[in-house]
């Protein structure tokens, strides 16, 4: 079997608190090859610090710990700074939930962008610019020229999320992290940004680990589900087989959803048994 | 009220303050306390602000009993002046052979009178001014802020200055002045507060329950603006006893032969070189209290204000 | 028991004018829920926010009851219609115990009995007598929600404006707190407003509904009839396919939209 783009055994995360320990989360393994994988979970369950502990972005009174942290054979975990430095932004990038926190408000969208290209790839204005400008025409921006010459501020959400993916995947990179990139946008809008994130994903042959509080979206984007709860995986499947989900937690967010197909009422809640959380 | 569980061990004590599930409106608030203290207490600096402010209270209200001799009447003038600290004289004696020692206690009350009353006079103007003034807005926010803006535009001590020339010298008119020039700062936070606190849904759902205006700038403004001045209060006393200090320096705060420490220092001016204890040890008693008025501050902010520590 | 007639909300003038609401109507039977849906910028929550005094009527009428409401709207009609705001972590004063801000409203409108009703208003919800000296803090989020629900119950309203109630909640929280409203409503008899983004929430509580996009209102429907997918317009189609999760085939709800 060759190498898998990532591999991540027992990865543990923990914050130094005054009032103790509390692990966000609690030795998660898996492997990601060229495929859409989600990892989908309710807010603390630990998934947003899972893919934070693999760039390196975990907060200050954090720990991370891990048998084995891989990415196409590199150790993240004893790799120097320079080289976290030059792989984070080169070839994994992470988009987050809210461009309006991760665009620099004082740049425009073009300088941005061949920003980030020129600290991975050596390249004069002249091809960065053009890069750039190809690349927002790649999220489908309807006047390229125009947005790169716009600050944040004047693009809504959903071209400002856009903006976003250019900018992160303008270095090709093999591998992106998506956590919650379309939950602060309206429905139709983060399907589109969606469709644009599937067709780069799938046309480069990136790995994407999509995190997400949204087991219906998540399974019908990605190939794989992990779910999880309190810090672990409780449930690993394929996300055509979510039906099939063995777990009652799995089983429960299902169900306590209210669908236009059906009506249920009252909506099954989630019992949680304790013994999940062991 | 749960008030059994009081008596018992301190460990089943703080399971009673530290309970998910309070049993009254008290076991709440004594919790909600009694976590502010851990945290406040966690910072050794802030419980040393804290004994020296408890200190001085203590020295005030004791005055009577600690103090070994009389702070007006003099000794021997031929005998007892400007001696140095010793062991009937702990700190030394001033030039109308005063114990200096027993001046500086007596001092302490002076000090208080002047703390107590300057934030009990300012805080509720500064507060009232700028919740009112950031709540309602418009045309009442314009007028409050100007005139706030004007008693900003003065130098403190020129201001209080010009005030004891208008009302003549002496410790009340003093205080008056000093607290009428504290207030703007204390109006410009509580408005700023509550600019934030106005459109929070909070509010809303209050307003929509019908509450009037008073009610909610009082009921649910207030409180939130409170901590932070509180915080900028206790660092202000520093300052506030400095000008005290200064206009008693000047000879227009408290009047000769009440033992103000600004007077004090004043009257040691002139034996600085051969009898520097005279000036040096009220000074040192003003340096004491102000330092601990702004270890506390910063402590109590780390508390109170979680924002503006970090 | 609700009408609103030619509702326009404006804000400011000239060249900074933003017509947020622009002549909508539509009228809620008693007993009724009623959805407004929507996306951001659609002005779904600013029809809330001027039903209740909290956005200006910048032209027509908003009847409850037949009868007009008057600006600023007296105490009589706080003690008819009440609102649950979307973000329970904000929605509640963080100083205030669970007993102070349910007393709060008894105290305004001179309720006796404070003490009993405050106990059967955290009954009513869900939640024991041992929550009720708690800070917000110490509670959860579904917690905070169940506490402003029972704190806009408590003066026994009979409109209840519920503005994206779950929207800030886990999904398996939104279950248990759209049962609740479900379950309150039949017991009590309450009339609903609900605005949410998400179909299926609307769809589930309520029986009509109006689709609303830029401030104005683009379909009235049935829940009935967005299940079995009859909504006539296309941009009610878009968004129940887009609620229905991502599909690769190549459907373009973008296209729809620019209709």
């Amino acid at each position: 079997m060759t190498t898998p783009l990532l591999d991540v055994e027992d990865l543990r995360v923990r914050f130094h608190l005054r009032t103790g320990i509390v692990e966000a989360v609690r030795g998660v393994s898996f492997q990601l090859g060229r495929e859409r994988l989600g990892i989908v979970g309710e807010s603390g369950s630990g998934k947003s610090q899972t893919g934070r502990a693999i760039l390196g972005l975990t907060p200050p009174p954090g720990e991370v710990t891990a048998k084995r942290l891989a990415f196409d054979g590199i150790d993240l975990l004893t790799a120097s700074k320079r080289t976290l430095r030059t792989l984070r932004g080169g070839r994994i990038s992470m988009v987050m939930q809210d461009p309006k926190y991760s665009l620099n408000p004082v740049m425009t969208i073009g300088e941005q962008i061949i920003e980030a290209y020129q600290a991975h790839a050596k390249a004069s204005r002249n091809e960065a610019r053009d890069k750039a400008l190809a690349m927002l025409e790649a999220v489908k921006m309807r006047d390229p020229g125009r947005v790169f010459s716009l600050y944040p501020h004047e693009v809504s959400g959903g071209m400002g999320q856009r903006a976003m993916i250019a900018m992160m995947l303008v270095t090709d990179p093999d591998m992106l992290i998506a956590d919650e990139p379309t939950s602060a946008l309206d429905v139709t809008v983060s399907m589109e940004v969606l469709r644009i994130l599937d067709e780069l994903v799938t046309e480069r042959g990136m790995g994407l680990i999509f995190i997400s509080h949204d087991l219906k979206l998540v399974s019908s984007f990605c190939d794989r589900v992990l779910v999880m709860y309190a810090g672990r995986v409780v449930e690993e499947l394929e996300a055509k087989n979510l039906r099939e989900a063995q777990h009652p937690y799995t089983q429960g967010l299902m169900r306590c959803l209210p669908t236009l197909a059906d009506d249920v009422r009252p909506l099954p809640t989630l019992n949680r048994d304790p013994s999940w959380a062991l | 009220m749960a008030g059994a569980p009081l008596a018992e061990q301190p460990s089943s004590l703080r399971a009673w303050l530290l309970s998910a599930e309070p049993n009254s409106r008290w076991q709440a608030r004594l919790g909600r306390f009694y976590l502010g203290w851990r945290a406040f207490t966690r910072n050794p600096l802030a419980v040393v602000g804290l004994s020296v402010v408890v200190l001085l209270v203590l020295v005030a209200i004791f005055a009577d009993v600690i103090a070994p001799y009389s702070p007006v009447a003099g000794g021997d003038l031929r005998t007892q002046r400007l001696l140095p600290p010793s062991a009937t004289f702990w700190l030394g004696t001033d030039d109308q052979a005063r114990d200096i020692f027993s001046r500086i206690i007596y001092g302490s009350r002076i000090t208080l009178f002047v703390i107590v009353l300057v934030a009990l006079i300012a805080t509720p103007i500064g507060l009232l001014v700028g919740t009112v003034s950031g709540y309602l807005g418009g045309w009442v926010d314009t007028v409050l802020m100007r005139t706030t803006d004007i008693f900003l535009a003065f130098p403190r001590l020129i201001l209080a200055l010009a005030f004891v020339a208008a009302l003549g010298p002496g410790i009340e008119n003093a205080v008056i002045a000093i607290a009428i020039t504290s207030w703007p700062p204390y109006a410009r936070i509580a408005r700023a507060e509550t600019l934030m606190i106005r459109n929070s849904d909070f509010i809303a759902a209050v307003k929509l329950q019908g509450a009037s205006t008073p009610r909610i700038i009082l009921g649910h403004v207030v409180p939130l603006c409170l901590s932070s001045l509180i915080v900028r209060v206790t660092l202000d006393m520093a300052g506030i006893i400095l000008t005290a200090a200064g206009l008693g320096f000047l000879g227009l705060g408290a009047q000769p032969p009440t033992p103000e420490w600004g007077a004090m220092v004043a009257t040691g001016r002139n034996y600085l070189i051969d009898q520097w204890w005279v000036a040096a040890m009220p000074g040192i008693a003003i340096f004491v209290v102000s330092l601990g008025f702004n270890l506390l501050g910063d402590g109590l902010r780390d508390v109170l204000d979680p924002k503006a520590a970090k | 028991m609700l009408d609103i007639q030619n509702l326009n909300v404006v804000y400011g003038t000239g060249r900074l004018r933003v017509d947020a609401v622009k002549n909508v109507s539509f009228h809620v039977e008693p007993g009724a829920a009623y959805g407004l849906v929507g996306e951001s910028g659609s002005g779904k929550s600013t029809v809330l926010r001027a039903i209740c005094g909290l956005a200006p009527i910048s032209d027509g009428r908003v009847l409850v009851d037949g009868q007009a409401v008057t600006t600023p709207r007296g105490k009589a009609f706080y003690r008819t219609v009440q609102m649950v705001f979307q973000d329970p972590y904000a929605s509640l004063h963080p100083r205030h115990t669970v007993d102070r801000t349910l007393s709060e409203p008894l105290a305004i409108h001179g309720e006796k009995d404070a003490e009993a009703r405050i106990l059967q208003a955290l009954r009513e919800v869900g939640l024991g007598p041992s929550f009720r000296f708690r800070y917000p803090h110490q509670l959860s989020g579904g917690q905070r929600q169940r506490i402003a629900i029972a704190r806009a119950l408590i003066l026994r309203p009979k409109v209840l404006l519920l503005d994206e109630p779950t929207s800030a909640l886990d999904a398996s929280v939104q279950a248990e707190i759209l049962n609740l409203l479900d379950d309150l409503r039949r017991r009590l008899g309450l009339t609903y407003i609900l605005v949410s983004h998400d179909l299926a929430v609307v769809a589930h509580l309520c029986e009509r509904l109006l689709v609303m996009r830029n401030g104005e209102a683009v379909e009235e429907t049935l829940a009935e009839s967005l299940r079995s997918g009859a909504a006539s317009n296309g941009y009610t189609q878009a968004l129940i396919q887009a609620s229905q999760g991502f599909t690769r085939v190549a459907s373009q709800p973008a296209q729809a939209l620019a209709g």
